[in-house]
């Protein structure tokens, strides 16, 4: 349905997107997954033919988004970035208005508003200037702007920002049952948000698809960065002796935290691949004395599994020196972004900076054996 | 082709509700009447005025000089000038508010052409420039129905046609400088400079004389615009407001299709 080959956009001298190549199968959900950044609005763009592509090819239902635009626009609903509406007009004459520009009969609009407006949980809304709306219900009122014409193609740009929990889970039910009968494509930043809703995975990461992959296949690379984090009462010192002395452990990290009571330290530990150390910790801690106040189980971030996949596609590329150092370079530069944004944020992704910097030496060593070795055997 | 008017249509409708549902646009149309108002009273009394002053002093020595033709003439020529101010803004948010809103991805990932949109968008704002210029017709009727031989009909009409003429031309562009930019303040800017030149165009003519002159001043809109105003239906003043106009659409299409073409 969807196919795009070697795709790449290039704004002034920098790549956007680079070589993104991937096809969606009729009827599928694809999820592109990506942090901020990382090209996802700009392939969206290119998808929806509102940017030309600096080379490759995109086409939907065989049409090139480019060649047969107007062909393409008839098949396709697309959610931008911001949803697209005019606040002085009701819902319903929006929607009206958006059905009238996509082609739709006019003996069909009024059934095809109507439902674009259950399905969206819209319908008494139908008469309030978009204006008065909230961000919650513009944001449904730009995916009912996407469908409301039933195109065979869907792109969704972040389609749940703005959206409370409950909102979500029901965007999330309403984007399931359009499976099947449409084919869809939308992007986000929100890793359980692609699990729950797509059946397969593109992650893209600085203008390049990292990994495509079921969802199902990329939680079990989550469990990779799983840890604990727990609080302790007692010494500090015997407490951090104790943790790093366990098997099954790759990092034992203190951490900072405001408002903690006297005499007591948070430690985060982050395990071995497949390792569940869980009872080791709380066994640990107990037999030494030490007060277990808090144990809780952490889950890898997306930046973590980024990293995490930026690092397997190395070992995968590692034949090729030239096309390792260059993944190399590419992630430290990612790691550096990472600093800088760690900076900013909590304590937390600080520490997972650091966790990375010391994965990032490990690899790097390991890298550079295996080039000399390389070189010994040329 | 029906389904290109179909387009149209649509972008018309919704172009003259957000008219009619924006208080900038009322609030223009209340100054546009206020303002038209004051001219033409000030128009009106002051060739009264003068003709009684002339028939006092020189009473039937002279030949009478036409009061409701003169006035006519005067207003429009002030109106002309006038709607110098007024149009860059009602075109400046033609395409840059769409821009700001994120909406033209919306028009521009739907199966419509941008000339269909540009048209729609350009015969909604003189639409409702029309629909603002109908009371001042009022304000003409009520004086010029006072006058003594009454005023052939076809004379005012005239003049406001070149009125709507000049105001679709600049409208036009408007709309093209509009599409360039997403901020409506640098659009209504822009206008009101390029506006501004090509009604005196006419003047940097003259001192130049000969060719460049005689382009220069067909160039100008001001010299169309009097035409039309003093009674006179020139055709070659009718193919110059109609080239300016498809000249506009044309322009906003290209640009809103130009990033459309970068590929290497």
């Amino acid at each position: 349905m969807i196919e795009v080959e070697h795709l790449s956009k290039i704004y002034g001298s920098t790549p956007a997107i680079e070589d993104v190549t991937f096809t969606v199968e009729p009827g599928e959900i694809v999820g592109f997954l990506g942090p901020n950044g990382a090209g996802k609005t700009t392939t969206m763009r290119i998808l929806a033919g509102y940017l030309p592509a600096t080379s490759g090819t995109a086409r939907i239902a065989g049409y090139d988004v480019h060649e047969d635009s107007i062909a393409v626009r008839q098949r396709i609903g697309y959610l931008p970035e911001v949803p697209p509406l005019y606040p002085e007009m009701t819902v319903e004459g929006f929607l009206h208005f958006v059905t009238q520009i996509k082609g739709v009969p006019a003996g069909d609009r009024a059934l095809a508003i109507n439902s674009a407006l259950k399905r969206c949980n819209l319908e008494e809304k139908r008469k309030v200037l978009i204006r008065k709306l909230s961000k919650g219900f513009r944001q449904r009122v730009g995916i009912a702007q996407a469908l409301v014409h039933d195109p065979p193609a869907i792109i969704l740009d972040e389609p749940t920002v703005g959206l409370d929990p409950r909102q979500i889970i029901e965007m999330r039910k309403l984007i399931k049952s359009l499976a099947g009968s449409h084919t869809i494509i939308l992007s986000t930043h929100i890793l359980p948000e692609v699990s729950m809703t797509c059946s397969r995975v593109a992650i893209i990461n600085r203008g390049q698809i990292v990994v495509t992959n079921t969802p199902e296949n990329l939680e079990a690379s989550l469990i990779e960065g799983s840890g604990y984090e727990v609080e302790v009462e007692g010494d500090a010192d015997t407490a951090l002796e104790r943790l790093r002395a366990l098997s099954g452990i790759r990092l034992v990290e203190s951490m900072a935290m405001e408002h903690l009571p006297e005499n007591r330290s948070v430690y985060r530990i982050v395990s071995e691949t497949g390792a569940e150390p869980g009872r080791e910790i709380a066994t640990a801690l107990v037999s030494a004395g030490l007060g277990l106040c808090e144990m809780r189980r952490t889950r890898a971030s997306l930046e973590d599994v980024f990293l995490q996949l930026t690092t397997s596609e190395k070992a995968i590329a590692d034949e090729e020196v030239l096309k390792k150092s260059k993944v190399k370079n590419q992630k430290s530069k990612w790691a550096e972004e990472e600093r800088d944004r760690g900076a900013e944020e909590n304590s937390h992704s600080v520490l997972s900076t650091k966790d990375e910097a010391i994965t990032e030496s490990q690899s790097s060593s390991s890298e550079e054996s295996e080039k000399q070795k390389g070189i010994g055997d040329s | 082709m029906r389904i290109i008017l179909a387009n149209i249509m649509a972008i018309y409708r919704k172009e003259l509700l957000s008219y009619f549902a924006s208080p900038l646009a009322y609030s223009i149309a209340a100054v546009f009447w206020f303002v038209a108002g004051c001219f033409f009273m000030t128009i009106l009394l002051g060739e009264i005025n003068q003709a009684a002053i002339v028939d006092q002093q020189y009473g039937a020595t002279v030949p009478p000089f036409d009061v409701p033709y003169r006035v006519l003439q005067g207003f429009l020529n002030v109106m002309g000038s006038f709607s110098l101010f007024i149009l860059p803004m009602l075109s400046m948010g033609l395409y840059a508010e769409e821009r700001k809103r994120g909406t033209l991805e919306l028009l521009a990932t739907s199966p419509i052409t941008n000339w269909a949109v540009a048209v729609g968008k350009l015969l909604g704002v003189v639409t409702f420039f029309t629909a603002i210029l109908t009371p001042v017709l009022g304000y003409e009727a009520i004086a010029l129905s006072a006058a003594d031989s009454p005023v052939p009909f076809v004379v005012p009409l005239l003049g406001h046609l070149g009125l709507i003429l000049v105001a679709a031309s600049v409208l036009s562009l408007g709309m093209f400088i509009s599409s360039l930019t997403d901020s409506t303040v640098v659009a209504a800017i822009f206008t009101f400079v390029a506006v501004l030149l090509l009604w005196t165009i006419d003047l940097f003519g003259q001192m130049f004389g000969g060719v460049v002159g005689a382009v220069f001043g067909y160039l100008s809109l001001l010299k169309h615009y009097s035409n039309l105003v003093q009674g006179v239906l020139d055709t070659s003043s009718l193919v110059f407001f109609a080239s300016f106009i498809v000249l506009g659409i044309f322009l906003t299409a290209q640009s809103i299709d130009a990033f459309r073409f970068q590929r290497s």
